[in-house]
């Protein structure tokens, strides 16, 4: 998981978090019962306005 | 203006927030303020074309971390503090007409690790004791925006209903040396009757003592207080049986099943809650397809709810609404 964070116009904070596609995809835990289905397609991600913090 | 009046009568504090009265009312979907800001269109609260999850502060908070002062004085009967917190939304998904239950198990894991990303900086705030995450979802709730987004409400005290369930659990431990939520599960799954699904490490059902008809508990099978003490394993099992649940209350009538979900975590104050044990507890208000629990006389006016329903007939009812779940799939929403 990345997170970055912005500063908008009023002040506020605004984080938004994204997930590589390797680590989000990975075989899900027998117990949960799951069953596996096509990956789903990805929009593409903009370029960030006000970059002030990334952490991963 | 925004403050925190306390009520002599119940010892607990009310929120007052005004500004409130302003907030965004059921906007048309050409101008969702939680969509992306597409380019050349309507801009919304979050400012790109896309994104994952996001949160943000509320424009219209009933608590910040900078409050206002208060609009009235303080006096020995009626303390007033200002409402100092922070107030969140998460975003869920892009996708305006998605909901949570539509999403994949994938999307409901990553939000289970936004919600720990949020639960442990939110903690660490000097003014905040309690941060609870919870998702009001549906008209029949009153939601005045319909797409898919929780809330984070960071409190400077305990809440009063944590604040019993803490005192409930103490007392238990004090008198058995045992967890009250653990005993509670050991007997549901010893019991059944009332199990709508479990996974190795969580289990869903409609509480012997519930309130409302379908009324749901997610409870970890292993003693823990938040979410920052689950493995990765335990994250994803949660985010499956979350799924599980959901797409059985979307099954029972065909419809978007409105509902509370609230996750009850320790506290954030720097106390020791050993004794505490996290749960999820959805409070959905139909009890029919077309009728609602209304929270009249007896629920409002005295504290004592009246089920008109079996929490065993009401788990038989979900549990044959279970299906496998999907980790992921092509595309969702809109």
């Amino acid at each position: 998981m990345q997170r970055r964070q912005i500063t908008l116009e009023d002040g506020r904070y605004l984080i938004f978090y994204t997930f590589d596609e390797e680590a989000a995809s990975p075989t899900p835990p027998e117990s949960a019962g799951d069953e596996q289905a096509p990956a789903r397609v990805e929009e593409p991600t903009a370029e960030p306005q006000a970059t002030e913090e990334r952490r991963v | 203006m925004s403050e925190l009046r306390w009520n002599p009568l119940m010892g607990e504090w009310v929120a007052t927030a005004t500004h409130r009265q302003t907030r965004t009312f059921l906007p048309p979907a050409d101008f969702c303020p939680l969509c992306p800001t597409k380019p050349g269109g309507f801009p919304t609260e979050i400012p790109e074309p896309t994104y994952d999850i996001v949160a943000f502060e509320n424009r219209f908070p009933s608590l910040q971390p900078e409050p206002p002062a208060p609009a009235v004085e303080a006096t020995e009967l009626y303390p007033v503090r200002p409402g100092v917190g922070v107030c969140e939304v998460l975003v869920y998904t892009p996708h305006h007409n998605s909901t949570l239950a539509a999403e994949p198990v994938e999307q409901i894991h990553q939000l289970v690790e936004v919600w720990t990303d949020r639960f442990r900086e939110l903690s660490a705030l000097e003014f905040v004791e309690y941060v609870f995450i919870f998702e009001n979802k549906g008209e029949a709730i009153g939601v005045t925006l319909h797409h898919p987004h929780g809330q984070i409400y960071a409190y400077p005290f305990i809440p009063p209903r944590v604040e019993r369930e803490l005192e409930q659990s103490r007392a238990h431990r004090d008198k058995t040396g045992r967890c009250l939520l653990c005993d509670i599960l050991a007997g549901e799954r010893a019991d059944g009757r009332r199990i709508v699904a479990s996974n190795d490490s969580f289990a869903a059902y409609v509480p012997f003592f519930a309130r409302y008809p379908y009324e749901v508990h997610i409870a970890s099978a292993r003693h823990l207080q938040a979410l920052t003490d689950m493995t990765d394993v335990e994250q994803r099992d949660l985010a499956s049986i979350l799924k599980t649940v959901l797409v059985a209350y979307d099954k029972l009538f065909d419809l978007s099943f409105p509902y509370m979900m609230v996750l009850h975590q320790r506290p954030s104050d720097g106390g020791d809650y050993d004794y505490y044990h996290f749960h999820i507890e959805f409070y959905p208000p139909l009890r029919t397809a077309t009728k609602l629990k209304y929270l009249a006389g007896s629920e409002s006016g005295a504290g004592m709810f009246i089920n008109d329903t079996l929490a065993e007939e009401k788990a038989a009812e979900l549990r044959a609404r279970v299906a496998p779940v999907v980790w992921q799939k092509e595309g969702s929403g809109d």
